[in-house]
């Protein structure tokens, strides 16, 4: 079979002209979270090397990791985790079950479940700096 | 050889795998967020860690945990790749990349956990 030419706008105008309701969002969003929890995985099984190295060199690399900057980033990335895993369940009741027949409810669910166990997230995470908070308003 | 490559086949086995993968992870990930990532005071310094290794359970977890999550993460990448319509030598650099830095990082993981 002959390539197709490109269409006459390019590839990125054609796509970015199409209509998008909620649910071309949702698969956009699952694609872009998706690729960036894999790219993750790999940092993260890279960073995790430094065990092998011995006591200080991990504990001087979880030094940095536990610093107000790494602690924020990795509460962000639970957001891409929660968006993923949630919408996954959707596409697997899609796919599975009869949720093409509620999908547009099921990406409130997805969406509302996921703001919850994030800030839920945030408030276990930033547990400290929150009781500080709280206390010098005292 | 590779002229239609990415559609031989019809891809199903993978489309089955990464659900059923995926509906294992949904758990793992959010449980491993909540056990690991949700406390800062707990788990992260080298005698944790140890501690936590010395259990075959938890040895056993996390070569399940690295093995379903990157296969869960490359088969998803490959899938987005197979949208496109590429040449034969983009496609196959691309599956090349993918397959071997996948077993790489593989490998690195696993010799991390079977070091304890």
């Amino acid at each position: 079979m002959a390539y197709q030419p490109k269409p006459p706008d390019g590839w990125l105008k054609t796509n970015l002209k199409y209509n998008k309701h909620k649910g071309s969002w949702a698969w956009i969003l699952h694609r872009i979270t998706g690729l960036g929890l894999t790219a993750y995985i790999y940092v993260h099984i890279y960073a995790l090397t430094t065990l092998t190295q011995g006591e200080q060199a991990f504990d001087n690399e979880m030094k940095l990791f536990t610093t107000p900057v790494f602690k924020v980033l990795e509460w962000l990335l639970f957001s891409l985790v929660l968006y993923h895993a949630f919408n996954g369940v959707r596409i697997v009741l899609v796919d599975w079950a009869d949720g093409a027949k509620y999908h547009k409810k099921l990406l409130t669910v997805v969406y509302g479940l996921g703001v919850v166990l994030f800030i839920g997230m945030g408030v276990l995470m930033f547990r400290e700096p929150i009781a500080n908070m709280f206390a010098s308003l005292r | 050889m590779y002229k239609h490559s990415g559609s031989r086949g019809s891809g199903a086995p993978g489309w089955v795998l990464q659900r059923i993968t995926g509906i294992l992870l949904v758990v793992v990930v959010i449980g491993h967020y909540f056990v690991m990532h949700s406390d800062p005071a707990s788990g992260h310094t080298y005698a944790a860690v140890l501690a936590r290794m010395h259990h075959p359970f938890w040895k056993m977890f996390d070569l399940t945990f690295i093995t379903v999550g990157l296969w869960h993460g490359l088969n998803g990448t490959w899938g987005i790749f197979r949208d496109y319509k590429m040449k034969p030598a983009v496609s196959l650099t691309i599956y090349g990349i993918i397959i071997l830095s996948g077993i790489a990082f593989w490998v690195l993981g696993v010799n991390t956990i079977l070091s304890f």
